[in-house]
């Protein structure tokens, strides 16, 4: 099993938890397991195109995906999903 | 509706003053009941941008990863975060908009010459198309 862990705001479309154990092989397969399994939250994480919104990132443990294999990063039994905007501004 | 518990608002205005004229930024930790979001904690984080920082501002994630996994182990939740306008007022830019996250409470203060003026709270909507005012109480 996989945990991910589920930023405040995104918990009204997971009956409030804020961790979902999920099982899945890849970081990919353990987030479509979470959509599909909550359909409401995958507008807020993916695009129309089917891809992670911009300011969407994923880690696994303490590492960004973009910098192992992406959506196609293996996981391991324990490993914890987070997710993690990305945010900046000026005025 | 947003409340600032002293501690932390004091921590908030502080930092934003230590960090003038560059503009500052952190996360808020606390609690959601209802329509009610209460700020317990004010966590000043790095400004990452590499650049001029008087006008510009960023979070790195793991920096946030952090604040999260620290509101968690103190059983509170990440409910917004906080940013510095050094002589300027407290409005929400295009690009506070176009770099913001739709899911969090952002609360812009206003420094002018180095002392806390005014601050103002938004909710970026979905689409990052516009951030209407939320009550803010500190
Ligand atoms: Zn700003």
């Amino acid at each position: 099993m996989t945990k991910i862990l589920i930023p405040t705001p995104l918990r009204q479309f997971v009956d409030k938890k804020d961790t979902v154990e999920v099982t899945g092989s890849t970081v990919g397969e353990a987030l479509n397991a979470l959509t599909a399994a909550h359909s409401e939250l995958k507008k807020h994480l993916y695009n129309d195109e089917g891809k992670l919104r911009s300011f969407v990132n994923i880690y696994l443990n303490d590492e960004d995906i973009r910098y192992i294999k992406k959506e196609a990063t293996p996981l391991a039994d324990g490993d914890t999903i987070s997710i993690v905007p990305s945010i900046a501004g000026g005025r | 509706m947003i409340q600032i518990q002293s501690e932390a608002w004091q921590a908030i205005v502080s930092h934003a003053q230590a960090i003038y004229p560059n503009e500052c930024c952190g996360a808020m930790l606390g609690t959601i009941d209802g329509d009610v979001k209460t700020v317990k904690v004010g966590l000043a984080i790095e400004n990452a941008f590499t650049g001029v920082q008087h006008e510009r501002y960023e979070l790195r994630p793991e920096d946030l990863l952090k604040a999260d996994r620290e509101a968690r182990s103190r059983g509170m939740d990440l409910i917004g975060i906080f940013h510095s306008h050094p002589d300027c007022d407290a409005y929400f830019s295009e690009t506070d908009l176009k770099n913001s996250c739709p899911w969090y409470s952002f609360v812009v203060l206003s420094i002018y010459k180095g002392q806390f003026h005014h601050a103002n709270s938004f909710l970026p909507n979905a689409e990052q198309t516009e951030a209407p005012k939320e009550e803010l109480k500190y």
